[in-house]
């Protein structure tokens, strides 16, 4: 499994200065392979969001395009793509997203009561139970603090079981303890279930998990660090 | 269930304030449409019973009684009256050209009887010559009205076989009258004999009705049908012409004095409706637009997850019309039992003819109203639901970090 | 705990409005002459079921350990008040009468609403004394 960005841009209206667009992300391309943690890093505003957002499938390019092993995501009708990403693309979005009128449980099944599927509720408590907040279940978002309802979507993505995993800012509101445990989970999601995770962060934390790093600036992406045997 | 089904049913149960104020709101429009409309009904089905309980084209009366208005205050309100002319007025009538039927009606206001602490009308008819009541007293009494023995309008509390006290008579309560939605539902009916029998017992207490005093024989009213053919008006004219200290009234007259004071209440209930209806769904439409802002990071996580935008429209549109259908139910539940209950204190305050609808009808407008409110709050969701449809996740989830 | 007052207070209210009802607003006929009929009499028994309900609710506001047992005694209370206009005691027999046109209904939705008021407050109760079902 790949997943591929062919020369992708992203142009938005600024009503600011000399300039009336100007590139969130200027053309790129990039392959996030399964089997490998890649971390994008990089100064606030740089476009590191708008990147993992295009890449996820939620936001459409201006130029260029996403492809999921041969499917081009944005060649997708509305609802298959919503189909698709929901089965193979997981994220963790930046900052809270909880649903609060739901549980804490109801949050982490969500993804498969959308589409009807069979709920994974024995390895949902087992992952609450490892990140310390199974007792929490039937508690409700109002109630947990930033770093417990990050956990709870980080659970989320993970019992999705998504072919890519995008991960925006994991660790924040986290302490040492639970960022450690955050980022060995994601490493090992990634390594033994040969699936593809993408971070984004400016902690440095995540680096010793990666297998590619790389780092944006004003939308452009360079390479910093590569592992022997992956490519770019 | 499905999954999004389940998840609007918990947004609307665990956000009880923010549903709980929709539903009022609906209810509101509910109640207003469902009990005004049962209003209006209600005086437009009076008023086809007033047409229809009158029956006659010109009711003659003596011309020192009481005007016309409080004549017609009779049918209307109830109010009693009694006044008397000679009996020779029925057969002098007859001899008018164009009059078919002549038939007298005799009146007499109760004291406070056991039956009730006000004055009842008491109506004597002739059950031969008579063409207005009686057919209507066939529908509820298979045989005729016997010597003391009474037939009672619906909104007298007397049941069938019971025994009411008039001056002092015992009269049998032989069949209780469908409701007409006039005042002619608190009256009482008997037979002419029985009438002379009450008319004795009143001048017995001081309460005279002879117009002179030789006079033995009297009635109160002469109900006229004219023959088809004949001009109503001339005939009237005639009438007035032959008969001395009689005044002729057209009943159309009555109608239709009636009919426009109805076509004006009507007016306003409907204006009222109307005003209220427009307010209603613009506070709707102000308040669907108001949830965007709250719930557009819950619609971007729920796209992230997977949620395709035609999902989360119907969610939007489910949750609104679930809060149509709670709120027109309440609303339609609270009228219902508003002028169902204070039916007799709504007709008292209107002065008009009022008899309620059918159940089946009732029911149809109960319904209506129901869908009615389930259409207007999905109408003032529509656009919240398809702009939350179209939040952009990146957007959407950045603000307010 | 909070749960458990609400449907007492609103009970209390009720009473309130009933009590000072049946002898303003929503009180029986009285006749010209200055003589009663029943239906006075029926607002009379009113006022007492209207009073009593309210002694009822001040308990159920006040008292946790009789509380599920005054609620259960104003659901009685309330069948009752139902019951007294027209049935129990007689009114008059004209429907325009204010005994008839407004006493009895209002008396009648009153109590009804007392007495749904007083089961959801025995029901709340039962829930928590005894766990949810």
């Amino acid at each position: 499994m790949i997943l591929k960005a062919d020369n992708i841009s992203k142009t938005f209206f600024r009503n600011t200065g000399s300039a009336n667009y100007f590139y969130a992300v200027s053309s790129l391309s990039l392959e996030v392979p399964s089997g490998s943690v890649t971390v994008l890093t990089g100064r606030s505003g740089s476009g590191k969001t708008t990147l993992l957002n295009m890449l996820a499938g939620i936001l459409e390019p201006t130029e260029g395009k996403v492809l999921l092993d041969d499917t081009d995501l944005y060649s997708l009708k509305d609802d298959e793509l919503s189909r698709f990403r929901n089965k193979r693309i997981g994220v963790v979005p930046q900052g809270r997203s909880a649903v609060d009128t739901l549980t804490v449980m109801e949050n982490i099944l969500l993804p498969a009561k959308l589409y009807e599927k069979t709920a994974p509720a024995e390895e949902a408590r087992q992952r609450m139970d490892d990140f310390e907040i199974d007792h929490l279940a039937d508690a409700m978002p109002r109630e947990l603090s930033g770093g417990e309802l990050r956990r709870m979507a980080i659970i989320r993505a993970l019992v999705q079981n998504p072919d890519v995993l995008f991960a925006d800012e994991p660790t924040g509101d986290l302490d040492d303890e639970n960022t450690e445990k955050v980022l060995s989970a994601l490493s090992s999601f990634a390594h033994d279930q040969k699936k593809a995770v993408f971070i984004v962060t400016h902690e440095n934390d995540a680096l010793k998990y990666a297998d590619r790093i790389f780092r944006m600036e004003k939308g452009r992406i360079d390479l910093q660090e590569n592992q022997p045997g992956n490519s770019v | 269930m499905t999954g999004m089904t389940s998840l609007s049913v918990k947004n609307l149960k665990r956000k009880p304030g923010r549903t709980i104020a929709l539903v009022l709101l609906t209810a509101f429009l509910a109640l207003a449409v469902f009990g005004g409309s049962v209003v209006v009904l209600s005086l437009r089905n009076g008023l086809q019973s007033l047409e229809a309980r009158l029956g006659a084209d010109i009711i003659l009366v003596p011309s020192e009684a009481q005007s016309k208005v409080s004549f017609q205050n009779m049918f209307l309100q109830g109010t009693t009256g009694a006044f008397y002319m000679d009996a020779s007025v029925t057969e002098k009538a007859l001899e008018v050209p164009g009059v078919e039927k002549a038939a007298p009606q005799v009146f007499l206001a109760s004291l406070k009887a056991d039956c009730c602490s006000i004055k009842i009308q008491v109506i004597g008819i002739d059950p031969e010559k008579d063409f207005t009541v009686q057919p209507w007293i066939a529908r509820s009494l298979t045989g005729e009205l016997g010597e003391m023995e009474v037939a009672v309008g619906c909104k007298v509390e007397a049941d069938i076989g019971e025994i009411i006290r008039i001056y002092e008579q015992r009269c049998k309560v032989i069949a209780r009258l469908e409701p007409t939605g006039t005042g002619l539902d608190t009256a009482v009916y008997c037979n002419m004999d029985t009438m002379n029998k009450l008319l004795a017992a009143a001048e017995a207490k001081g309460i005279s009705h002879k117009i002179t005093s030789d006079d033995d024989s009297v009635v109160s009213a002469v109900y006229i049908k004219v023959k088809d053919g004949y001009d109503i008006d001339t005939v009237n004219t005639a009438l007035t012409g032959k008969l001395r200290k009689v005044t002729a009234v057209r009943t159309r007259s009555m109608i239709t004095g009636v009919s426009d004071s109805l076509a004006g209440v009507s007016r306003t209930v409907s204006t009222m409706i109307v005003v209220i209806w427009v307010l209603a769904f613009i506070i709707l439409l102000l308040s669907y637009v108001m949830i965007i802002r709250e719930r557009s990071r819950e619609f971007a996580v729920l796209r992230v997850l997977g949620a395709s935008r035609k999902m989360l429209g119907r969610m939007a549109l489910l949750e609104s019309a679930a809060c149509g259908l709670m709120g027109g139910i309440l609303g339609v539940i609270v009228a219902a039992v508003g002028v169902f209950a204070f039916a007799s204190l709504i007709e008292s305050s209107l002065g008009l003819p009022y008899l309620m609808p059918a159940f089946s009808t009732v029911l149809l407008l109960a319904i209506g109203t129901i869908l009615l409110s389930i259409a207007v709050s999905a109408a003032a969701s529509a656009l919240s639901a398809w702009r939350l449809s179209r939040v952009n996740p990146g957007t959407a989830l950045r603000e307010g970090n | 705990m909070k749960k458990q007052i609400i449907p007492g207070c609103v009970m209390l209210v009720l009473a309130l409005v009933i009590s000072i009802g049946s002898f303003t607003f929503l009180s029986p006929c009285v006749h010209e002459d200055g003589s009663v009929g029943a239906c006075w009499w029926a607002g009379r028994a009113l006022l007492g079921l209207g009073c009593l309900l309210g002694i009822l609710a001040v308990l159920t506001i006040v008292s946790g350990r009789a509380r599920f047992g005054t609620y259960l005694s104003s659901i009685a209370v309330c069948v009752l008040g139902i019951l007294t206009p027209g049935t129990l005691i007689s009114l008059c027999r004209m429907s325009s009468m204010h005994c008839r046109a407004v006493m009895q209904p209002a008396m009648i939705i009153l109590f009804a609403a007392g007495g749904l008021t007083a089961a959801i407050g025995a029901w709340v109760g039962s829930k928590d004394k005894w766990g949810k079902q």
